[in-house]
């Protein structure tokens, strides 16, 4: 009797089945009010921190894919000659947000696994860190369009009305594509660092197989298709119009909503099965 | 005020951490275990950091832990403080859980003190006009003055765990969960620190803490666990599980001393 009583102590806590669910704060399908609010501070904060003691602050937000910008400019048309009618138009619109989503991948991907110690501490919803990220860049974003607007107004083009609906509805697409992939890059960066780096080059690769400093009527009609299938694509290539063309982004817009929906998904299965085990992985 | 009504219990409660091959072996590891955490399989390398832990913990009751470092206390509080899950076995809470296993982690030490405490208060479980209610009260508590307004990059350890405990006893826990954080305070704060403590505690909250200060624990407890190894060894009042400790550590001797 009292061997038996030992090997069911022995073999007892392996077979327990997993009871606590009553409280368990970290998964939230649906957001609660003091989630957005800390999605607000923590947003505001790193707003403030990304360029906290430098002297041109936000400015450096501008002058980043400006600076880009100008280079492109100059190496495309006029060394390579590339003959696109209004390229700096046709470069910076795209580049801008290109920028966002790529400083959103490339910081929201550690954003688990270089808060280690937050979330070993302190319970609270972790999908508001990559989102903050992602927040924050999209902020500042938003901050480069009065600029594209005046390099617009050079050339004699002016935003209308369309830009009312087009800039949400662009922006929450890549909000959404953007946190779908970053729930996926960032909970398998918590246990597999090497994450950070594959997605750095990743990006990198990614600029030139997305029409950003090319439209995409430039490339061959036998590449277009191929070229289509990367999401970004359409994406990129809507916000073009809309920047452009004050052209409300229509059915060639597909490939991205299909992609983000499956984004949206696969990010929240990932989270979810993974998310339980960060406090022990860090 | 002790009642009957059970604030915090854990049921059988274990915890198996995986150990992580490192180096070069990390590629392999992954490559392992992520398809297996993704289909919820078993990984290989584990160990038990807690192993079939049950107590209960009534409203107002203050309850301390105790055991040797890598005893489980830590994990305890992290599986009690919803930071962590348990591998086996339930926990049940009633009532809102302040948490507080470590001083400043969730601060910035770029921001000032002022931010932090109100980010904190957010954090730690308080809508955004509370926090912004019981800041004032915060700051006044934390005794820092116009440090308030400075970067937390500024700030000794002590004015750390200043802020770091104004902001814990803020939030309107029913359960304050801590972890050995009043060390670093001076003697005065500590003692402040109790007092509120004390006071939380006839209003009903119920305060769970992990500590090596035997006599702190002994004079705030109303009843102690030892862990050793992430078991529980022993459960009662305060005096005769520190005695029972202390004959664990020093031997029969201690006891001898009074020969």
């Amino acid at each position: 009797m009292k061997l038996l009583r030992l090997l069911i102590e022995e073999e007892a806590p392996a077979t327990l089945p997993y009871t606590t669910e009553a409280r368990w704060p970290a998964i939230t399908i649906l957001p609660t009010r003091r989630t957005w609010e800390l999605l607000y501070l923590l947003t505001l904060r790193d707003l403030k921190l990304r360029y906290q003691d430098t002297v041109f602050g936000l400015l450096w937000s501008l002058m980043k894919p400006l600076a880009l910008g100008a280079v492109l400019y100059v190496a495309l048309s006029q060394f390579v000659r590339l003959d696109v009618e209004d390229y700096q138009l046709v470069l910076l619109s795209a580049l801008f947000p290109w920028v966002w989503f790529q400083t959103s991948a490339l910081l929201a991907t550690s954003s688990f696994a270089g808060n280690g110690a937050l979330l070993k501490k302190v319970p609270f919803p972790r999908f508001v860190l990559p989102f903050s990220t992602i927040l924050n860049s999209g902020f500042h974003f938003l901050l480069s369009i009065p600029v594209l607007i005046i390099v617009l107004a050079i050339d004699g083009r002016h935003p209308n009305a369309t830009w009312i609906v087009g800039v949400p509805l662009l922006a929450t697409v890549q909000l959404a594509l953007l946190m779908g992939l970053i729930l996926i890059t960032a909970s398998i960066d918590v246990y597999f660092r090497d994450l950070e780096h594959l997605v750095e080059v990743f990006l990198s690769l990614l600029f030139y197989v997305t029409p950003i400093f090319y439209p995409l009527s430039l490339v061959p009609e036998k590449w277009q298709p191929v070229l289509k299938l990367n999401p970004l694509t359409s994406l990129i290539e809507a916000w073009r119009d809309l920047f452009m063309n004050n052209q409300l982004p229509g059915l060639d817009l597909w490939p991205a909503l299909l992609f983000t929906a499956g984004a949206l998904v696969a990010g929240a299965l990932t989270f979810r099965r993974l998310e339980p085990g960060f406090a022990d992985a860090l | 005020m002790l009642s009957n009504e059970v604030a915090l219990s854990g049921e059988a409660l274990s915890k198996r951490y995986m150990l992580r091959a490192g180096g070069a072996q990390q590629l392999k590891a992954a490559v392992r275990t992520l398809p297996a955490m993704l289909l919820k399989r078993e990984a290989h390398h584990s160990f038990w950091a807690l192993q079939d832990i049950s107590f209960t913990v009534r409203r107002g009751e203050s309850f301390g832990i105790a055991g040797p470092n890598g005893s489980g206390k830590s994990t305890l509080l992290r599986v009690l403080g919803a930071v962590t899950k348990p591998t086996s076995g339930t926990l049940t809470t009633n009532g809102r859980v302040s948490t507080l296993l470590d001083l400043g982690a969730g601060f910035h030490p770029q921001i000032t003190g002022r931010e932090n405490a109100l980010l904190n208060a957010v954090l730690l479980g308080l809508s955004l006009r509370e926090a912004r209610e019981v800041l004032p009260q915060i700051i006044e508590f934390s005794e820092l003055g116009e440090f308030i307004d400075q970067p937390m990059r500024m700030y000794s350890s002590g004015m750390y765990v200043r802020l770091g405990f104004a902001v814990a006893v803020h939030v309107q826990p029913e359960i304050l969960v801590l972890d050995e954080v009043l060390a670093v305070g001076d003697a005065e704060f500590q003692s402040k620190c109790f007092g509120h403590m004390q006071r939380l505690r006839e209003s009903g909250v119920t305060v769970v803490f992990a500590s090596h200060d035997l006599p702190s624990l002994q004079r705030y407890t109303d009843r102690m666990m030892l862990l050793e190894h992430g078991r529980t060894v022993l459960e009662g009042r305060p005096a005769e599980v520190i005695h029972s400790y202390l004959t664990r550590v020093f031997g029969p001797t201690a006891k001898a001393g009074a020969r």
